[in-house]
């Protein structure tokens, strides 16, 4: 989910309070916020904006995950700082944007270094990078989680072959629109890389909602989408 | 909450069938889109094949016919009719099979304007004969935006066009709840990859839920996205019912969809 509003959209902004809403409707036992503010205003300063709707939420199983960009004079002096007072804070996860914050993703090797280091996953939409800029990240740093996220309807051959070559690569259901896409990871062994999520504030969480609910997986393979591969990867049960 | 079992039953009036070129679609096979639709709650589905669309409409159409032989009473067909490929011909195979319940023109993929003369003999039929159309749209399409059907709607007012994806930016839902607003011939189709409740609300508030359609544009795009959208969207559940199957199975009146669930249950 992304807290806050987004310029050009009919979404209602996602605050604590319509989170808290979304949570309750579909009966969700977390979430994983990052912040509007953080993509699309301040990269670093927005993160405190994620950080505040998981303390308030914190008994609801919402965890914070926060934005990293190179480290720049009077910008950020450094990502392994950075990735220390996001521990500090309970962060469970990073997130980058380096096709919309102007640089290369090839500029963040501390923060993939610091991250593997510490079990964090590192969330990206497709649109962000380039495939082999991923499976370079993918291939340097292999006990890194990395979560692809919007991956649209039209790449499932480029998915392929991140899954196939990276076993730390994964996919979440936010926009992942290909028919059939979940039924076509089961039966090729990879439900384990999926995980449900629905990009409260940036799509319509009805789509991930029904994608799953309705979706031609066992109950079994369900639970594990909808929060064992979750769960498991950003070690849900692990934190306070 | 949303349980595992479908509470709606839907009529998909935008689907397709078959592999694509552009990208992998994983069994794109009319089985499995009706095992989808069993899951969904999908009574039936009116489909164009890809290949109707992307390449050789009457190899197309002839799929989609085999897709309905071999599912009667789940998926209906449209007629493809590309204007640079022989379209009278296709409109006299629609005419004499009572198989094809609509026509699909895709202006955008076919290169060639909505209101070019290639296709007035689509309008001629639809207009003597009632056969719904419907016509890919697209926000700033030199072929198919919104605001070219307001054309086709003055020549051809008794003519029931469906415009599918509805402009599918949503500048080009607003473009198009525009036009419809204009002209009652003109109907929304709510399948695209921007498409949200809250634009789907804006179509039903400006121009009824009654011209309001439920199409989901799979197996390119998981039929259960689009559906998503509707079953969450904030709406009276009557302007669901009415968007989910209530006007398709009213609009489909020249040749009746197959089946009477839908609007009542």
């Amino acid at each position: 989910m992304v807290t806050g509003a987004h310029p050009a959209s009919l979404l209602p902004a996602a605050d604590r309070e319509a989170i808290a809403a979304h949570l309750d409707r579909f009966e969700l036992s977390g979430a994983l916020v990052s912040a509007m503010a953080s993509w699309l205003h301040d990269p670093i300063g927005g993160n405190s904006e994620a950080s505040a709707v998981a303390h308030d939420l914190a008994d609801r199983g919402v965890v914070a995950c926060w934005t990293a960009v190179p480290a720049t004079a009077g910008e950020l002096d450094s990502l392994s700082g950075l990735v220390e007072r996001a521990l500090d804070d309970g962060v469970a996860a990073f997130r980058i944007h380096p096709a919309s914050h102007g640089y290369s993703p090839g500029l963040l090797d501390e923060l993939y270094e610091a991250l593997e280091a510490n079990r964090l996953p590192l969330c990206v939409d497709a649109a962000e990078l380039s495939w082999p800029e991923l499976g370079a990240i993918a291939t340097r740093h292999p006990e890194l989680p990395i979560v692809l996220s919007t991956l649209g309807y039209r790449k499932l051959r480029e998915l392929w072959a991140a899954l196939d070559g990276h076993p730390n690569v994964h996919v979440d259901l936010v926009d992942f629109a290909a028919h059939q896409g979940a039924e076509w990871l089961a039966e090729n062994d990879l439900a384990d890389r999926l995980l449900f999520a629905t990009g409260l504030g940036v799509r319509d969480p009805g789509e991930s909602i029904v994608r799953l609910a309705w979706s031609g997986l066992d109950d079994p393979t369900v639970r594990r989408v909808g929060f064992g591969n979750a769960s498991r990867l950003f070690r849900l049960g692990a934190r306070p | 909450m949303i349980g595992r079992r479908p509470q709606y039953r839907s009529v998909d009036v935008h689907a397709h069938l078959g592999p694509y070129s552009l990208f992998f679609i994983p069994t794109p096979d009319a089985a499995t889109m009706v095992a989808v639709m069993d899951a969904t709650g999908t009574d039936v589905t009116v489909l164009a094949a890809n290949r109707a669309i992307q390449q050789d409409a009457h190899l197309g159409n002839s799929q989609s016919l085999a897709a309905v032989d071999a599912y009667p009473d789940r998926i209906a067909a449209y007629a493809v009719v590309n204007p640079w490929q022989d379209p009278e011909r296709e409109l006299t195979r629609l005419a004499d099979d009572a198989r094809f319940v609509g026509i699909k023109v895709h202006p955008s993929l076919h290169r060639y304007p909505v209101t070019g003369t290639r296709y007035a003999a689509v309008w001629k039929f639809a207009a003597e004969t009632g056969c719904p159309v419907l016509s890919h749209s697209e926000h700033r399409s030199p072929y198919d935006s919104p605001a070219m059907f307001r054309t086709v709607a003055e020549r051809y007012p008794g003519t029931s066009v469906i415009l599918g994806h509805a402009g599918i930016t949503p500048p080009g839902v607003d473009e198009a709840i525009e036009v419809a607003s204009r002209y009652e011939s003109l109907l929304l189709e709510v399948c695209g990859s921007h498409m949200t409740g809250p634009l789907i609300r804006s179509m039903v508030d400006q121009i009824g839920s009654d011209r309001v359609l439920f199409g989901s544009d799979f197996p390119f795009i998981d039929q259960r996205m689009s559906l998503g959208r509707v079953v969450c969207a904030p709406l009276t559940e009557g302007q669901r019912q009415d968007v989910l199957s209530g006007n398709a199975r009213k609009l489909f009146r020249w040749r009746p969809l197959p089946g009477g669930r839908g609007v009542d249950q």
